[in-house]
């Protein structure tokens, strides 16, 4: 229920804000920040909650497919934590953007919504072709948002983004489209079986298509081209929700769709790895240049972001703890950046940073939050970020010294890039006389001081993020199998040694894990027989096995303990 | 025996940062600013809590120490580390200095600070700075003390940019926290290398030991050798950021554009030497790297010199106590790097005093003469400052070395050390007598510019010179007197080995491997007497009598002398600030705009194509009709051909 709320009700919510003034903003401010407040309330309980799924109910069939598409919605840490990200930026947004919009509050509470909806869509997706959807519908209330309400700039930064961005993944569309033509069901588990049973280059090809997609939404270099511009352009509070939670669907997209489903090679890998460490360096680089002080929040963004993937491509035991807490870390932190740079926006009616300057003597409470900001983004000890840097860092260092000390180069550079962003804005004197803008309000002040106290807590504390992770569990597992097992025979009758190559193909780059052999697999198959197991029962317990073998390299000494138990 | 959590020291001083940040950030609004009276009793009453908390733990410490793991702090797979504190007798005496210094010298600021508008804003930082040193000092794992590390280091960032109108000290500011970001680097990659020899269990100091023992007791030190020494080299550069050794010195120069008080407590007196705690804290693992100790010893040495040489050439007061202070530290290093950790750390704590009376007697000069730095303009100070006056001579007998002051006995322990460790052993001990009669020199011409000959500044100024304050006063007098006596915890030729005896149950294993050749301590202090003698000498008859030139502009050095002082500052221009710009200029306007012109021809290209195919958007219905028609018949063909059914 907590799912379907999470997912449909911010859609409900947009509408029915449509029934307020759009004159008036007080009102439809007063019932925006409500439905705010509710959604971030109930986005807590799905992170409390742990993992949850819905009943899977047919959604469409696509003529020419096996399988139907389905209405299927789960949530594991990973998601659960995004899902709180877009949850708690948008009501922020919703907050600061009160002081930012004289007029039309309602239309952007529409678009926040809107957006907000898409965005749980996407994390939550257990299938592939909603979370496309999804992943697609983002664009949209973004692009709309960054046409009515962006900078000067505005709307080539709309098209950039929105053409970008739909181009990036049109790939993936026609990718899914095949994919579903040889999978039973578009659920991650018979992709990871139909997959196997194509040809080396047909994979390679199906898994750029995803990546491609996912590239251009993180955005990794080269693909970031529509990046600085649209955050730059749009309303600081949306930039916040961009690269806070919305750019979070690119590196999600990596840990939840492309480490289970694909068989990795380690030259992928590798290369991934690497575009990764090149992205931090080069946003880091760009950041030490930029003037325009949002541009250099996303560059910074783009960095961090970098630091993440190269993380997730370590495919290190310890990869998806610090990835998450990185995630979230940067998604809190960056955040509230964005938010700040828009109220000193919004004070000396520039953006850019050469002509600030002095806000330390004249809103020092402002200042004070500023910094704070600036040094939970440096990533200092006790902060979150730090926690979620060092644990990739640790990630990174098992492909070897030189891809950690590429990424220790990188929190140098940060340190240059943010120091001098504290001290060109709040630092100094008075670059010259400023238009008054409105000055922050106690509730925004407020806002931002507990999202930079959340930071510390998790900062000091990161069991709360680390301890929610179990990415795949076996419920959900079976679920999907259930499913597979349902749709096609095909399956079922398997041969045994295509499945064998799975793992084997799957679990080659993760070097400390052992992948299962055939011989093992028949080993399991008699104990299974013994326990009085019947032939379909079995094929799809083994098959479950592989399935989680390949899925989640790391948790496949929990699985064995698991088919022990079964026994 | 007292039952007093150690989590009680760190807390105090962050209750006090929480307290003064709440005044500061709540009081910004009013014109006044908060009751200096009150935040100035909360500033001091903290750490001085903390203080009386660290002498009661002190006193009734088992010889063994008081260990306290408080709970869990990071736990993934691969790496788990908990929040725990070790009281032993290393941390003990660290931590003795460090809070008692550290309330003597808040004191002082209450008297220095007066009538800044900054006044809670800059005790918070102080407070903060404290705890981050506590928790540096007191942690019972590496990842812990990183938190510490890196937060002295932030506390530094913001009191050296305290007052942050100057564009100027934001500089100062911004180039110690990069900086100290490059040898943090260091650290954090260190710690990530010991993981991979040991797992994350070995950043606990405790496992970290047991498993070198364990390493040493089974003969497999040959295996993991080239990964310790590259964790141990790590560490260092680590180090050499915190504690200004070559090649990341340059910052702390730069520092003393914060306030005085800051100079003395953080880059005198504690932070600047949690390098030489940290070496002494691994001092097990560092005595089994011969290359690195060797390392350490001779960039300690080259530190040592370079930087008495460079003090030689300043005319800013506190400039030549900055590079005293890096040159002192160059001494702990040598020692360290002959493994002589405790001979290190007991040059620490003398250092502190009177290095810490040093920089109060100059902020006190500095406060009589309305902010003048430049010690050509000074002279004369002797009659009408007499305190400050005293206490800086006194502690300028003690970092020369003279015969019974503090320095006399650790810097001759450090010097017989260098001279016992090894066949280099006598170069090194000729290289650092060298050092000590530079160190007597510059420091002399500190004193005789400061306090003797005739006053050099303007006449109207001469009038305003005043005495400090007596909250000023009391520190710096305590301090001189630790600057005098603190010496006689380890006297070895008189026989008084308590600082020694103390620290022998947490270096002990560390020490054992170095064989002790015994030599007569007499001809080594005769010979120390001796270089502080000439040094005092040559700078009376260099500085004592010749006409001082005249002030001119800044007090920088030009020539030869600022080619010497900033040897290392260019070094960093070529080899750091200006790859990295060049890079940053290539990244941005040569690969981005290459990248957009690509983004911007596949757009040219699609609009072409887009123009191209308007053509058939032509009026003519039946066509439309039929092309329409043609569209939906290939659809349904391709769906029917790849197997589908409609």
């Amino acid at each position: 229920m907590l799912l379907h709320l999470l997912v449909l009700a911010p859609f409900v919510a947009a509408i029915l804000m449509v029934a307020t003034s759009k004159e008036d903003p007080k009102s439809s401010s007063r019932l925006a920040f409500l439905f705010g407040v509710a959604f971030f309330a109930m986005s807590i309980a799905l992170v409390a909650g742990g993992n949850q799924a819905t009943e899977p109910m047919e959604w469409f069939r696509i003529p020419g497919c096996r399988g139907p598409v389905y209405y299927y919605l789960y949530s594991h840490g990973l998601g659960a934590w995004m899902v709180f990200l877009s949850c708690g930026l948008s009501l922020v947004a919703l907050i600061t953007a009160r002081n930012t919009f004289e007029k039309n509050y309602r239309n952007f509470a529409i678009g926040i919504f809107a957006l907000m909806g898409a965005m749980n869509g996407t994390f939550l997706s257990a299938d592939a072709v909603l979370f496309f959807f999804f992943f697609e519908a983002m664009v949209i209330p973004a692009a709309v948002m960054i046409a009515g309400y962006g900078g000067k700039e505005r709307t080539k930064a709309a098209m950039t983004f929105a053409i970008y961005t739909l181009v990036g993944s049109a790939p993936m569309m026609v990718a899914l489209w095949y994919l579903l033509t040889v999978a039973d069901n578009s659920l991650l588990l018979s992709f990871a079986i139909a997959l196997q049973g194509l040809p080396a280059e047909t994979q390679f090809v199906i898994l750029l298509c995803f990546l491609l997609a996912f590239l251009v939404k993180t955005p990794i270099f080269p693909f970031h081209g529509w990046q600085a511009i649209t955050y730059a352009e749009a309303p600081a509070p949306l930039s916040a929700i961009l690269t806070g939670a919305m750019s979070k669907a690119g590196v999600f997209g990596f840990i939840a769709w492309i480490l289970p489903i694909f068989p990795l090679s380690m030259t992928v890998v590798n290369v991934m790895l690497w575009l990764g460490l090149a992205t931090a360096v080069y946003g880091a680089l760009l950041a030490l240049r930029a003037t325009d002080a949002k541009k250099l929040l996303a560059y910074s963004s783009m960095g961090h972001l970098g630091l993440a993937v190269a993380g997730v491509f370590s495919l290190s035991e310890a990869m998806l703890p610090a990835v998450l807490v990185l995630l979230v870390a940067h998604g809190i932190s960056a955040g509230v950046q964005f938010y700040l740079a828009g109220v000193a926006e919004r004070m000396t009616g520039t953006r850019d940073i050469t002509l600030m300057g002095g806000l330390a003597g004249k809103n020092p409470v402002f200042s004070t939050l500023f910094g704070f900001a600036a040094i939970m983004a440096l990533a200092v000890p006790g902060t979150a970020g730090f926690v979620g840097e060092f644990t990739v860092l640790l990630a990174i260092w098992d492909m070897g010294p030189f891809p950690a000390v590429v990424a220790g180069f990188c929190l140098i550079l940060s340190a240059a890039y943010m120091l001098r962003f504290v001290q060109k804005v709040i630092f100094g004197k008075q670059a010259r006389e400023y238009e008054e803008g409105k000055r922050m309000t106690a509730l925004e002040g407020s806002a931002f001081g507990i999202m930079v106290a959340l930071l510390l807590t998790f900062g000091v504390h990161p069991a709360f993020i680390t301890n929610s992770l179990h990415l795949f569990d076996e419920d959900a597992i079976e679920e999907m199998s259930k499913l597979s097992g349902q749709e096609g025979e095909a399956v079922e009758g398997a041969p045994a040694d295509s499945l064998a190559e799975q793992s084997s193909d799957a679990a080659e780059p993760a070097e400390e894990h052992r992948p299962m052999t055939e011989a093992e697999i028949a080993q399991l198959d008699s104990t299974l027989a013994e326990a009085g197991f019947d032939e379909s029962e079995r094929a799809a317990l083994i098959q479950q096995m592989i399935a989680a073998d390949a899925a989640q390299a790391n948790e496949s000494a929990q699985a064995n303990v698991e088919a022990t138990e079964n026994e | 025996m007292t039952n007093l959590p150690l989590w009680l020291i760190p807390l105090f001083p962050l209750v006090g940062t929480v307290l003064l940040g709440a005044i500061a950030v709540i009081s910004s609004g009013s014109k006044k600013g908060p009751a200096e009276g009150i935040v100035g009793f909360l500033a001091v009453l903290f750490p001085v809590l903390a203080f009386a908390s660290v002498v009661l733990l002190a006193w009734g410490m088992p010889v063994e120490g008081i260990r306290l793991t408080l709970c869990n702090w990071i736990d993934i797979p691969l790496f788990k580390v908990d929040i725990g504190f070790l009281f032993d007798g290393l941390s003990r005496i660290m931590l003795l200095f460090v809070t008692g210094i550290g309330s003597l010298i808040t004191l002082y600021s209450i008297g220095y600070m007066h009538g800044d508008r900054g006044f809670a804003r800059f005790f918070a930082y102080i407070n903060l700075f404290l705890f981050s040193m506590i928790v540096l000092v007191l942690s019972d794992n590496l990842l812990l003390t990183f938190l510490g590390w890196e937060g002295v280091g932030l506390c530094s960032y913001l009191l050296i940019g305290f007052w942050n109108k100057d564009l100027k000290n934001c500089q100062a500011a911004n180039k110690a926290f990069i900086v100290n970001r490059v040898g943090d680097i260091g650290f954090l990659l260190g710690m990530l290398c010991l993981v991979t020899v040991g797992g994350s269990e070995i950043l606990n100091y405790d496992s970290l030991n047991a498993f070198i023992q364990m390493l040493i007791a089974g003969g497999h030190v040959e295996i993991v050798l080239p990964l310790l020494s590259l964790a141990g080299l790590l560490f260092f550069i680590g180090c050499t950021g915190k504690s200004a050794q070559i090649p990341l010195l340059t910052w702390l120069p730069d520092a003393m554009a914060g306030p005085t008080p800051v100079s003395a407590l953080i880059h005198a007196a504690t932070m600047v030497t949690s390098g030489v705690y940290l070496l002494a804290r691994m001092g097990e693992l560092f005595s089994l790297l011969p290359v690195v100790l060797l390392i350490i010893t001779l960039i300690g040495l080259a530190t040592a010199f370079w930087a008495a040489v460079a003090g030689l050439f300043q005319n800013d007061i506190k400039k030549v106590l900055a590079y005293s202070t890096i040159s002192q530290l160059g001494y702990m290093f040598m020692a360290a790097g002959v493994c002589a950790f405790d001979a290190s750390i007991f040059h620490v704590f003398t250092h502190a005093f009177f290095k810490a009376a040093l920089f109060l007697g100059a902020g006190a000069v500095i406060h009589a003469l309305a902010g003048e730095q430049d010690m050509r303009k000074m002279g004369g100070l002797l009659r009408k400052t007499p305190v400050t006056a005293c206490v800086m001579i006194f502690a300028f007998f003690a970092i020369i070395g003279f015969p019974g002051f503090a320095g006399f006995w650790s810097k001759d322990l450090i010097l017989e050390r260098l001279y016992t460790s090894g066949s280099l052993g006598p170069v090194f001990y000729g290289i650092g007598l060298l050092t000590a009669v530079i160190t007597a020199v510059y420091m002399s011409r500190l004193i005789i510019l400061t306090f003797f000959g005739s006053y050099r500044g303007s006449k109207e100024s001469e009038e305003h010179i005043h005495e400090a304050p007596a909250s000023m006063l009391i520190p710096m007098v305590v301090l001189s007197i630790g600057a005098i006596f603190a010496g006689y915890f380890w006297a070895d030729s008189l026989g008084m080995t308590m600082f020694k005896d103390s620290l022998a149950p947490v270096l002990g294993a560390a020490q054992s491997g170095v064989a002790h050749m015994h030599v007569n301590p007499v001809i080594f202090a005769g010979l120390g007497t001796l270089a502080a003698l000439l040094g005092m000498f040559i700078a009376l008859k260099v500085y004592g009598s010749s006409r001082v030139p005249e002030a001119k502009g800044s007090s920088a050095p030009e020539g030869f002398k600022a080619d010497w002082t900033f040897f290392f500052d260019t070094i960093h221009k070529f080899c750091g600030i200006i790859p990295v710009a060049v890079l940053a200029w290539i990244a941005d306007v040569v690969v981005e705009k290459i990248l957009q012109a690509a983004q911007w021809m596949v757009g040219a290209i699609a609009e072409i194509l887009g123009d191209g195919a308007a053509a058939f958007q032509v009026r003519k219905v039946r066509l439309q009709l039929a092309l329409s028609v043609a569209g939906v018949a290939i659809l349904v063909a391709v769906v029917l051909l790849t197997g589908g059914s409609i």
